[in-house]
């Protein structure tokens, strides 16, 4: 604030507070008129209203002068008063940033005994566990699910199971979490639409389900000329790329034959947001641990 | 003053209200007109652009939609809010947004720094059909954006009104607003516009607050 604008602040608080102050000297002192009857002769609803006359409560007038006094105790020591920074020193950053350093007093100690440990060791620690679950639900639940089971409008894979498609490790779970992740399925509408149902056909076949025979015969040189560099020969995919594994029978836009072709015919790119740096790192390395806990429930403890 | 002038003030409506009025603009003169007047002075750092014109429609949606009814975009300096939303906002942080987003009134998560967190997947879903992500949600959905298109030439006469409001739109800026808007959806610039939200100009960690940089969400023991 300029000094111009300090002046003007300062100037209308001496001023309200200059006419409070008058009124406390004049209203004692005024004199009421009072009618014989003890009203003040003014009258509402053609005289069926009277107003009488009473001395404000003694009590009223003491706190309200306390109140007049506290004003100047509150421009002295807090912000206020023009530019005056107030003796105290206080502002809504330092009170967030003591607020914070309360906090962190309490939690740094936990994070710094998780952060010492593997993330399988986290998994099976129950303050870990309500820290991660916190953090799971605030961020990780819009696509996850609040269980962890998964959304297969979006491809976000279930986190419960044990299909993994970049690695399960707890590092793997980190790098994830960090640096998230991009699918790179390319669409495969230039092969035709009768080759992309039999492709569809062929990969229902990987996994045993019903399926066409003669729709996977046909299908099946296509998949290992196209599909092979990244699902592998067996169709059991590869973590590196996070391409999964077809024979599982788990599906991660819906197994039926209709998302499959459209996952063919039009290729996934399903995204994960790296949530690095808006999760500290131990923050990850605690919702690793929560993730890795939702896969392997009571055998994480054990660990 | 006598009492005689009390008695004329009390039993005159129209001099009570002016007298009321006058006493309680002196709490408004203090602190609404300075930081009114001074508004010119909040500046983004060097660096810092208006909406570019997919993110402008966007913008316009959101108001249009009424967004702001359930959202919020001003994150408090409690520790609180900032454990969960990430550094507080500043007023360096809207200086291009008209009208501003803040507010307190919040049914849905506070927005300003959501960009980046969730996909842009997963903002299509979740605008389209809140439910499908979100099974608790109770926002409703907006499944026309999908099919709404934008006018092009509405946008770029939105950004001339913004540039005589003193937003540094350039004529090149504002000459490829129809190529940036060709063939997008109003759901295409509504999901720019949060993926931007916090992203765009936000100011860098150095010059924020130190005590509330670095790790943006902390948990509670």
């Amino acid at each position: 604030m300029s000094s111009g604008w300090s002046w003007w602040v300062i100037g209308l608080i001496v001023f309200n507070l200059g006419v409070t102050f008058l009124l406390f000297l004049w209203a004692p002192r005024a004199k009421v008129p009072v009618l014989p009857d003890g009203t003040t002769g003014h009258v509402w609803a053609h005289g069926v209203l009277r107003e009488g006359m009473h001395r404000l409560p003694g009590w009223w007038i003491v706190a309200s002068f306390a109140m007049y006094f506290i004003a100047f105790g509150y421009l002295v020591l807090y912000p206020g008063f023009g530019n005056h920074e107030g003796a105290l020193g206080w502002t809504s950053g330092r009170e967030l940033a003591a607020a914070t350093a309360a906090n962190s007093a309490k939690l740094d100690p936990v994070l710094q005994r998780l952060a010492a440990m593997s993330v399988e060791a986290v998994a099976g620690d129950a303050q870990a566990q309500r820290l991660g679950a916190r953090l799971f639900v605030d961020n990780c639940a819009a696509c996850h699910g609040r269980d962890g089971l998964g959304n297969t409008r979006l491809g976000a894979p279930n986190l419960t199971d044990a299909d993994w498609l970049y690695g399960g490790t707890g590092q793997d779970i980190t790098t994830s979490i960090r640096g998230g992740r991009t699918g790179v399925m390319p669409p495969w509408s230039t092969l035709g639409e009768a080759t992309v149902k039999s492709l569809a056909q062929y990969v229902l076949s990987l996994s045993g389900q019903p399926h066409d025979a003669a729709g996977a015969v046909s299908g099946e040189p296509t998949f290992k000329t196209n599909c092979v560099a990244c699902h592998g020969p067996q169709g059991k995919g590869n973590p590196l790329l996070g391409a999964p594994n077809l024979t599982d029978d788990i599906w991660l836009y819906g197994g039926t034959l209709a998302a499959m072709e459209t996952t063919i015919r039009d290729g996934r790119q399903g995204h994960m947001p790296a949530w690095s740096p808006r999760l500290s790192d131990d923050d990850i390395h605690v919702l690793a641990g929560y993730v890795y806990h939702l896969a392997h429930g009571a055998d994480a403890a054990a660990r | 003053m006598a009492y005689r002038h009390f008695e004329f003030i009390e039993k005159h409506a129209w001099m009570l209200g002016i007298l009321t009025a006058s006493m309680v603009s002196l709490g408004g003169l203090a602190e609404i007109l300075p930081t009114f007047v001074e508004a010119n002075r909040v500046k983004l750092e060097a660096g810092g652009k208006p909406y570019e014109p997919l993110r402008l429609a966007g913008r316009d949606i959101y108001v249009r939609e009424g967004c702001y009814l359930c959202h919020s975009q001003m994150i408090r300096a409690l520790r609180f809010e900032t454990q969960r939303y990430g550094r507080f906002s500043t007023a360096e942080e809207s200086v291009y947004d008209r009208p501003f987003q803040w507010g307190s009134k919040r049914t849905g998560p506070d927005l300003a720094r959501v960009g980046g967190k969730y996909s842009d997947d997963w903002q299509r879903v979740h605008l389209t059909e809140p439910r499908a992500v979100v099974p608790q949600s109770n926002m409703p959905a907006y499944p026309w954006l999908a099919t709404a298109e934008i006018d092009a030439a509405e946008i770029a006469a939105r950004m001339r009104t913004l540039r005589k409001l003193g937003d540094p739109y350039t004529d090149a800026d504002i000459a490829a607003a129809a190529k940036a808007l060709d063939g997008r959806t109003e759901l295409d610039a509504l999901v720019a516009y949060l993926q931007g939200l916090g992203v765009a100009n936000e100011p860098r960690p150095a010059e924020a607050n130190a005590a509330a940089t670095a790790p943006v969400a902390r948990t509670s023991p």
